[in-house]
């Protein structure tokens, strides 16, 4: 989508289009418009003494394209704003982090498609390492090392001392725990390990700096 | 008078339990720690600690919610000094001046003015509220659903006023809210409405879950498009209480800004946002020499930082008295206490004394305790903002997940912040300021029963609002607003006012 507004943006200098954001601000509002009367085309409006449930969302609407070719029509009169770059990277990467955080933090299922609920304590890193990768400047280690600190700390903060109803580990772990140990001694226990795990690689990757960031990064050494 | 001193005696004694001086304290601390972060404004701070309140008592949870918003407001303004990185709209203005007072070496005296006139705003403002509760409330419950919903209109005509860019693109951001707001189940028949027939929207959107989106989300992808370089004061901190010339010299914009920012902050639509603007303006204006602003004069901290602070108060008036949020982080305070089973509006405050001025006087005890905090533990606040972004964004990133997970426990709803991210990021490259879409968002369910009940008790007469007196003169207000805002002559003043 903004491939074609830019596309149309960017002769505008020459053109009669003198703030190519307007037009594509416009289009949106008028695209928005239009899918709300379309969704409440089947409702009923009612009159003014007994208002119908179509009768706001369909006016609203209508003002909201009317607001969108008003500033179609300026945009043609008025000298305005460039449209700005867009980066794709970023936005990319944030969404591809929060939908693995969403369909892995408890049991999703999709269709056909089942996934089993892997819980905070595999959304968490795999959100913080996904994530991560929306700057050009991730680094894998660091990322890894974020991710196996940060994680027990909110397992920790939520989990443990907030009592909040969010699922931290998969009930199949609790059996590599010996059978008399309660929910929170478990969850305690991983964050230790998860914790231990960070500093190992920290330590163990201090020293072969070099190598690993050639590996892993391209744009910015330090 | 007697009734105002047992009131906040009342107030008083609720808040000053050990229990809720703990709750207090810790959402001061929270909420600054998270506010600090660069980025991060007080609606995404406070959407992100929402759920650990969950488990308290109402007015435990109220409180802290109250201490994380001051937090909040506190850690954008050292953000705004000492990273020169405002979290949001009002502490811009904080930037100009504070920012240059670090790099000469005296962020320890801005950050402590701007502690100190905040507190000092705080205390004023909260005898304000105090002052007005009473009153106000009983104004409102003379107030049926003709004045309601003239009231609602008028407070939207403020937000287009008052937000920044085109007044055309503003106008169409609260016709989009207001028109997400309509999605979900209607009220009266009970039909589903823009719902695509999926089963979790049919409740309508949670608000929560688009500030969240709107303002987290979005941020963070828009951060990301400016390569950072993040200059984080190198000079000392110096000094935090200010001298004796400091005192001389900012105590009269602290005065003044008290004042501006608290009569604005009571305004429907965001008054408090003009707060900072208009107190750094007039300072500037009545300066003895207004090259030094700018350039790290100390008026420009003290001023605005008390405006700030007051509005930041005096917004709770209309939440508390007539249950209309003014802004998006009042509209987080109505979903808190929607959650403990309190509707807001005028009967809480008849119904539950405790409640209503427990919070008032934590209030008051939340702006001290930024003061003990604050000053205090800047070194930690410094060294929090020395971590890079690419470290930064992914632990935000993180709080909202959990954040927004554990409020209804829905992975959609985790979904639903990636969605109403990228809509927001669109927004903010096509040039449209989201804050004036949240607050439609906010008062558009309000206003569509409110406009329905009204056009059935004139029998769907619409002159009902013009024949109500108190409507018609709520609607010439908001007429004529809109009028002097479109007037070319007063265009370019605002313009200017917030390019500065």
């Amino acid at each position: 989508m903004s491939a074609a507004h830019e596309g149309s943006g960017t002769p505008g200098h020459h053109g009669p289009v003198r703030a190519p954001q307007g037009i594509a601000g416009g289009i949106l509002l008028i695209a928005l418009a239009a899918l709300a009367l379309w969704l409440t085309k089947d409702l009923d409006q009612g009159t003014l003494n007994a208002m119908g449930p179509a009768m706001l969302p369909r006016w609203l609407a209508i003002g909201v394209g009317l607001s969108g070719l008003a500033m179609i029509a300026f945009a043609f009169i008025r000298e305005g704003e460039p449209l700005e770059r867009w980066s794709l990277r970023g936005p990319f990467f944030i969404i591809l982090a929060i939908l693995a955080f969403a369909v892995t933090i408890r049991p999703f299922g999709f269709g056909p498609l089942a996934l089993p609920g892997l819980d905070l304590v595999v959304a968490g890193p795999l959100g913080i390492i996904l994530g991560g990768y929306a700057t050009p400047e991730a680094r894998f280690r660091e990322l890894l090392i974020l991710s196996l600190g940060l994680t027990p700390f909110c397992m920790l903060l939520f989990g443990d001392l907030l009592n909040l109803p969010i699922p931290v580990f998969p009930q199949e772990l609790a059996g590599l725990f010996p059978a008399g140990w309660s929910q929170k001694a478990i969850m305690r226990a991983i964050s230790v390990v998860m914790v231990v795990a960070a500093v190992a690689i920290f330590l163990a990757t201090r020293g072969a700096r070099t190598t690993t960031i050639d590996v892993a990064d391209h744009s910015g050494r330090i | 008078m007697g009734d105002f001193v047992s009131n906040l005696s009342l107030g008083f004694s609720v808040a000053l339990s050990l229990q809720n001086i703990g709750l207090a304290f810790l959402g001061c601390l929270v909420g600054t720690l998270i506010g600090v972060l660069p980025g991060v404004g007080p609606i995404a701070t406070i959407a992100m600690l929402l759920p650990i309140t969950f488990g308290l008592d109402p007015v435990g949870a109220l409180i802290m919610l109250a201490g994380i918003y001051y937090g909040a407001q506190y850690g954008g303004s050292t953000t705004a000094i000492l990273v020169n990185i405002p979290g949001e709209a009002t502490s811009v203005v904080t930037a100009l001046d504070g920012h240059q007072m670090a790099r000469q070496g005296r962020a320890g005296v801005a950050l402590g003015i701007a502690a100190i006139g905040s507190f000092f705003a705080g205390t004023v403002a909260t005898l304000v509220i105090a002052a007005l509760g009473a009153p106000l409330t009983s104004l409102a419950l003379i107030f049926g659903p003709t004045e309601y919903f003239s009231l609602m209109v008028m407070g939207l005509v403020f937000a287009v006023v008052l937000a920044r860019g085109s007044i055309l693109k503003a106008i169409a951001m609260i016709l989009v809210g207001v028109l997400l707001s309509t999605v979900g189940l209607d009220l009266e028949t009970g039909e589903e409405r823009m719902t695509f027939g999926l089963p979790f929207l049919s409740d309508g959107i949670d608000f929560a879950v688009l500030a969240m989106g709107i303002f987290g989300i979005a941020e963070i992808m828009r951060n990301l498009d400016h390569t950072e370089h993040r200059d984080v004061v190198r000079q000392a901190i110096g000094r935090l209480l200010p001298n004796r010339e400091d005192f001389r010299q900012s105590y009269l914009p602290v005065l003044r800004g008290t004042v501006i920012g608290a009569i604005l902050g009571i305004l429907p639509g965001n008054g408090a946002v003009l707060g900072p603007f208009a107190s750094y303006t007039l300072e500037k204006k009545i300066a003895k020499d207004p090259r030094r602003f700018g350039r790290g004069a100390i008026e420009g901290v003290a001023g605005p930082e008390s405006a700030n602070n007051a509005g930041a108060q005096t917004s709770f008036i209309p939440l508390l008295t007539l249950g209309i949020p003014p802004n998006a982080v009042m509209a987080l305070m109505v979903g808190a206490m929607t959650i403990h089973g309190i509707i807001p509006g005028p009967q809480v405050m008849t119904k539950n004394p405790s409640l209503f001025w427990g919070m008032i006087a934590s209030m008051w005890i939340g702006n001290l305790m930024l003061l003990v905090i604050n000053l205090p533990m800047v070194g930690m606040w410094v060294r929090l903002l020395k971590v890079p972004y690419r470290m930064l964004f992914p632990a935000i990133l993180m709080f909202c997940c959990i954040g927004i997970y554990s409020i209804n426990s829905l992975p959609t709803d985790v979904m639903f912040i990636a969605l109403f991210g990228l809509v927001g990021y669109t927004l903010i490259k096509f040039g449209f300021e989201p804050a004036p879409m949240l607050l439609g968002f906010v008062l558009g369910k309000l206003m569509e029963e409110n406009l329905r009940r009204a056009l059935i008790l004139s029998r769907g007469s619409l002159s009902t609002f013009i024949d109500h007196p108190v409507s018609a003169a709520l609607l010439a207000v908001a007429a004529i607003l809109l009028v002097i805002a479109l007037l070319p002559s007063i265009r370019k003043g605002r313009d200017e006012v917030f390019t500065e």
